[in-house]
């Protein structure tokens, strides 16, 4: 599951010169993860995953990190 | 610099935005012109900074090339000419919320007498101890993110790193099969029919006459844009900023009363393909279109506007019709100009589409070096836009506090309902009284 988060945030969302480097705890926004970023990643989520992640849910704990991320969608309900 | 001269196609956006510039001109305007102003405490170095740009030029001679036509087709024509550094001394010091920015102005409004002007300048305003650095360019040569990258290019230790690339709408569509496309032309033509179904307020009730630009410049404090942040939050979630602004301004528009008041709000805005912190591609436009819609009675109800307007963002990002829109503007490459604006800024009812021009270039950071070791105290954006709606508003951020920039057209906006519409901005974005 991180290896497809981090494939899609480095591919569509953030440049990063290394991405391979980058940690699974480093901080995504921080990164240049945006709003505009964050839905397309959520959206990219619910699709690949096939999980409901509620609106209510989205704050920036749960989007920091690829641990954060995983975290989230695994306790995620299904669609 | 003398190397023969080449021909770089428009790709779909880039065509988009010419097709809107000519709009602009066509209205008697000089046309779409952009700027993006840093506020330095300090001069560069002005004889490493014209090394940079002929380095630019020999780098990206898209830089200074100019626009031809070939048949119905359009495209950049190299030239080599060289970008000279613009320095100018701020004339108008007194009472101006920013100093130079009626040079600024001075230099947005002259009219394009040259047949061949460049695409791209940089102007040096002199304000005593430091100034304002105008990065101006024509629209279909570069949108806003790529203004960033090149002025992050212009202060470069490393400029090698910065590469030309492919048009990334390009790429994108090369990924699909022809019955993708067609499928995602048929989604976007569907969500464009829904768009100009709702005749947009407008705010100016004028459709023509001779007009200058003029800006106003609303910059918040670091507490009030934390402020900002906390309740674009709470009403938007992390995933809707933009669409916070967006909203906000439909319920000011509302409030201050729209002069050309309709049936609701339509505020196209930019999804831009670009990753985030990418030095590349530097030239072109890469972006596809939203449209952020509300009626009136939605937007009186504020919790409810934006809990409408999330819901609509979420669906357009479910259905696709982000990226849909980028068939429809590879086709509309096809169309003569005049044709292909008619299709992009008519209502069915035949009104204007847009109740404004709305971009979010984002927050942006420069390193503790400064643009070449000065610091960036500020920055703000200005550009022209088609008439009506003659307003336009660009947000961003920098050093933690927020930029608008209200671009508008004088005399078509009354600037006595304009300063009422920023008050009930500044009352929406904080949630306070007016």
């Amino acid at each position: 599951m991180k290896e497809k988060l981090r494939h899609f945030i480095f591919s569509e969302l953030i440049f990063h010169e290394a991405p391979e480097t980058f940690g699974d705890a480093d901080d995504l926004l921080e990164a240049g993860l945006d709003s505009m970023g964050i839905m397309r990643l959520i959206m990219f989520a619910e699709k690949e995953f096939s999980v409901t992640l509620p609106d209510t849910e989205i704050e920036p704990n749960n989007v920091r990190s690829l641990n954060a991320l995983e975290q989230w969608i695994q306790l995620a309900p299904r669609a | 610099m003398n190397a023969e001269p080449a021909l770089i196609p428009f790709n779909p956006a880039d065509y988009f935005t010419y097709v809107l510039h000519e709009e602009i001109r066509n209205a008697g305007m000089p046309g779409g012109y952009c700027g993006f102003v840093l506020e330095l405490a300090g001069e560069p170095d002005f004889n490493r900074l014209q090394q940079r740009l002929d380095q630019l030029v020999v780098q990206f001679p898209i830089a200074s090339a100019k626009l031809e036509r070939r048949g119905k087709r359009f495209f950049w024509m190299t030239t080599g000419r060289r970008i000279m550094l613009e320095r100018h001394q701020s004339s108008h010091n007194e009472g101006e919320a920013i100093l130079g920015l009626q040079t600024a102005m001075d230099i947005f409004n002259q009219p394009t007498l040259n047949l061949d002007p460049l695409p791209l300048r940089l102007h040096w305003i002199a304000t005593g101890n430091g100034g304002l650095l105008l990065l101006n360019w024509i629209h279909p040569l570069l949108d806003a993110r790529g203004g960033k990258i090149l002025l992050d290019y212009l202060c470069s230790d490393r400029p090698d790193k910065f590469k030309e690339s492919p048009s990334l709408i390009g790429e994108k569509l090369a990924q699909w099969r022809w019955w993708q496309k067609v499928r995602f032309f048929f989604k976007a033509k569907r969500h464009n029919h829904e768009a100009i179904r709702l005749d947009s307020c407008l705010p100016t009730a004028m459709e023509q006459g001779s007009q200058s630009l003029r800006l106003r410049i609303r910059r918040y404090s670091k507490d009030e844009t934390l402020r900002i942040s906390a309740l674009a939050q709470q009403h938007t979630g992390l995933a809707g900023k933009t669409l916070y602004s967006i909203g906000c301004f439909m319920r000011a528009m509302e409030l201050a009363g729209p002069p050309a008041a309709k049936a609701g709000y339509c505020i196209p805005y930019a999804f831009n393909l670009r990753r985030q912190n990418a030095p590349t591609p530097v030239f072109g436009n890469h972006v596809s279109c939203l449209f952020a819609r509300a009626t009136r009675e939605q937007t009186r109800q504020r919790q409810g506007l934006f809990a409408h307007l999330l819901a609509q963002y979420r669906q357009t990002l479910q259905n696709e019709l982000d990226i849909a829109y980028l068939p429809l503007m590879w086709l509309g490459q096809s169309l003569s100009p005049s044709r292909y604006a008619k299709l992009l800024r008519k209502q069915r009812s035949g009104g204007e589409l847009s109740s404004l021009w709305f971009s979010d270039i984002g927050e942006l950071r420069w390193n503790e070096a400064g643009f070449m070791g000065t610091r960036v105290s500020g920055m703000f954006h200005l550009c022209w836009m088609t008439f009506p709606p003659g307003l336009a508003l660009l947000t961003g951020q920098l050093n933690g506090q927020i930029t608008l920039s209200y671009s508008y057209l004088h005399p078509a906006v009354d600037e006595a309902w304009l300063e009422g519409l920023i008050a009930r901005m500044d009352a929406e974005l904080l949630e306070t009284n007016p």
